[in-house]
């Protein structure tokens, strides 16, 4: 599934993101472009249109976003919002619990999960249930996690400086770790 | 009023019966307008004879058959061992018994196997049984119990057929004439009857004949005839003993003294004589069962509502345990829905303790179902967080009045590759509900609103609108120009921000790089905006959407997004 960023594509293995596969960006803070990042390949996700079940396919659920997804920027980037699932579990078992349950039941498309906490064992639970239900798992991370050994099949790294944002390519199964830069054509606001 | 109060009302029948009273209904008692006989006790002896003289010679005369049209076909489910089995399942390993109080007197009235090997016979008095088998387990009799389990039972057996009907106490009727092609025979719908009934705890004995009463009587005798047609009825019917026909002991021993002692024998009798001697209502009785004269009966009606509750032997507080019993409710439940054809979308779990106050709990179905294993998920996400302050003395389930179920039968012709039900973005919020509460799954919708705040509102998913409508509302209404950028984080509030020289601080300070786009809006609703919005950027290079509010007299500059 190409990410929407030839620069970006050309590092991943079957150029682009891997998919019914689980997907880790670490982050410093908020705001350092992760979301843009992944804007294009949800935005197909969600209008990619499946003839037999329109109704039960092709969802977006967001498990315990830290902030409002603002509507108005998902239409502008081609987000289908009736699509669109937000989920709002109370503590982070629950977390877990509803990504699972979102990946393995076949209906989404891509579940993106934020989570201060992901043992290997979570990661290995969400890889699997990323795998039967044919979904994509997106967890975001902080930075502290870079140590922890995960099952995911790609790992990011997001820092934001100055002068844009830098990706690390922690982990990438089937192909090589690198680091890239300035992949976000122009600003990261646009 | 009832036709025993008021036999002249048969008598001349010419005499018109104001008709307030005669369509007055009658709730209980079968329905017997079209009766051309008497039906009341004692006989009017005058009225019989007129009746009868039209019919002179043996009782065996066939008479015009004036039953109803339509062939009806009743099976019947005797319960001979009902008032033991009512009061719990049956160990068989131990000797019981059930006494019942007769002038005072106490007497055993049923005994199982064990207990009659022991030598225990009906009729015994309770000590004498006592004093015979030691270690009997002696119950009394509870009719009520019996009446809720014989209750429990015809609500079973209405799925096989819409006519149950509770024929006595131990007795259930059921009409199948219309349910053989779905059950594939007599004998197979007979086999499942009696699978059911067993699996349940009750031993039936099943007789299916043309006659309601016949295959009472079949049935009671433990002949377990298949007779589908009148025609073949009255051979079998002639060799039955008369004790299974319920008649008076009295009626039964003169019989005996005659010599007669079958069905058959009395069949032989002059009908005039046999009325005057014992009866009007035996001969009817006769007529009724080989079909001669019609039979109606009222159906069975269980309540719209299901509700059912399930006591514990003892205090319990093993989850596993409770979830089982919950689970056969459940099953209860779908069996109940199943023969309504109904679906419910509500049901409710009470949890009773002995001193502490009742735990409810109540499963919300986003679509209504009926299937209790759909149930037994969401009740077993639910149960792993439910506190229950102490052991459950009895569960209690209800539902709400159900709504009839539309079969997707449509489907089937056009969509060959359509998913089962169960696969549906519906069952998948529906599991998310039943664990972290009915608010924490949301949809969004855009709202044609200049103010940010209210550009959108969060929707319901299972009202969520089809793709494609929401495409083309979301292109002409678009409120905000594509041109203008927002931010994919938007903050629950505004976030106040330090300023140092009318300048925005955030984490150091910040590069207004893109603005102002001013927003005057809603003053017409005492909610108006006026503020000019900025992108800016912080030192860590983050993309911030932040506005400097003019309706204040100082500048103040606040975040409100962040551009993901």
């Amino acid at each position: 599934m190409p990410s929407g960023y030839p620069g970006l594509d050309r590092h991943l293995p079957g150029g682009g993101w891997p998919q019914h596969a689980l997907t880790e960006i670490l982050l410093e803070h908020y705001g350092a472009g992760e979301l843009k990042l992944l804007m294009p390949a949800l935005a197909r996700l969600s209008q990619s249109d499946h003839d037999h079940d329109p109704e039960s396919t092709g969802w977006l659920a967001w498990i315990a976003p830290p902030f409002q997804p603002y509507p108005p920027a998902l239409v502008q980037w081609g987000v289908e919002l009736s699509r669109v699932l937000i989920v709002r579990p109370r503590d982070a078992q629950e977390v877990l619990w509803a990504a699972e349950q979102a990946l393995s039941s076949g209906n989404c498309a891509a579940v993106l999960l934020w989570s201060e906490v992901l043992s290997v064992a979570a990661s290995r639970r969400l890889q699997l249930a990323a795998e039967k239900g044919g979904s994509w798992a997106i967890a975001f991370r902080p930075l502290s996690a870079r140590s922890q050994s995960s099952a995911a099949a790609l790992r990011i790294l997001l820092s934001t400086g100055r002068d844009g944002t830098e990706f690390s390519i922690l982990k990438n199964r089937g192909s090589r770790p690198a680091t890239l830069r300035n992949i976000l054509h122009g600003d990261a606001a646009s | 009023m009832s036709t025993a109060d008021k036999p002249s009302a048969v008598l001349r029948a010419a005499t018109p019966t104001p008709p307030a009273i005669k369509h007055a209904p009658e709730p209980r008692k079968p329905v017997q307008q079209s009766l051309a006989l008497p039906v009341s006790e004692p006989a009017p002896l005058q009225a019989l004879d007129v009746a009868l003289t039209e019919h002179a010679g043996t009782l065996s005369r066939r008479m015009p058959v004036r039953a109803a049209t339509k062939a009806r076909l009743w099976l019947c489910i005797d319960l001979p061992a009902l008032p033991l089995e009512a009061l719990g399942k049956p160990q068989r390993s131990t000797a019981r018994a059930v006494f019942a109080e007769e002038q005072g007197i106490r007497r055993v009235m049923l005994a199982n196997e064990k207990a009659t090997a022991a030598g225990i016979r009906v009729g015994l008095s309770v000590n004498a049984a006592l004093s015979l088998l030691p270690d009997l387990q002696l119950e009394m009799r509870d009719m009520n119990e019996e009446k809720r389990a014989l209750k429990r039972l015809a609500c079973w057996a209405e799925q096989f057929t819409s006519f149950v009907c509770i024929e006595s106490t131990t007795t259930l009727l059921l009409e199948i004439a219309g349910s053989l092609r779905l059950f594939e025979g007599m004998a197979a719908l007979r086999r499942r009857i009696t699978r059911g009934c067993d699996e349940q705890g009750f031993t039936a004995q099943l007789a299916i004949a043309p006659t309601p009463l016949a295959s009472r009587w079949f049935a009671r005798a433990g002949r377990e005839v298949c007779i589908d047609d009148t025609v073949h009825l009255n051979r079998p019917l002639s060799a039955l003993p008369l004790h299974c026909l319920d008649w008076p002991d009295a009626v039964i021993e003169s019989l005996g003294g005659m010599g007669i002692t079958c069905v058959g024998d009395c069949l032989r009798l002059p009908r005039a004589g046999f009325a005057r001697r014992f009866g009007a209502t035996h001969l009817l009785q006769l007529d009724r069962a080989l079909g001669r004269l019609p039979d109606p009966r009222v159906s069975y009606r269980s309540a719209e509502r299901f509700c059912a509750l399930q006591d514990l032997d003892e205090e319990q507080d093993d989850r596993e345990l409770l979830l089982q019993v919950c689970r056969q409710l459940l099953h209860e439940l779908e069996q109940f829905l199943l023969s309504r054809q109904m679906q419910v979308q509500r049901v409710q779990f009470s949890f009773f303790h002995l001193r502490a106050a009742t735990t409810h709990r109540v499963l919300r179905s986003v679509q209504a179902g009926r299937s209790a294993e759909h149930w037994f998920e969401l009740l077993d996400i639910q149960f792993d967080r439910m506190v229950l302050p102490e052991a459950v003395i009895s569960i209690r389930l209800r539902a709400e009045v159900g709504q009839l179920s539309s079969t997707a039968t449509g489907r089937l012709l056009f969509d060959a590759s359509t998913k089962p039900r169960d696969g549906s973005i519906a069952c998948l919020v529906e599991r998310l509900n039943a664990r972290m509460g009915d608010a924490c799954v949301r949809g969004v919708a855009t709202v044609a609103e200049h103010r940010p705040q209210y550009a959108w509102h969060p929707v319901s998913v299972s009202d969520a609108t089809p793709r494609r409508t929401v495409a083309m509302t979301c292109d002409n209404e678009q409120p905000l120009s594509l041109k203008l950028r927002r931010p994919l984080w938007m903050l629950k509030e505004p976030e106040r921000l330090a300023s140092e020289d009318s300048r925005p601080l955030y984490q150091g300070a910040l590069t207004l790089l893109d603005g102002p786009e001013r927003l005057e809006s809603g003053w017409w609703d005492e909610d108006g905006i006026a503020r000019d919005y900025f992108i800016a950027l912080t030192v860590n290079g983050v993309h911030l959407w932040i506005y400097q509010d003019r309706s204040e007299k100082k500048v103040s500059w606040y975040l409100h997004g962040i551009f993901g």
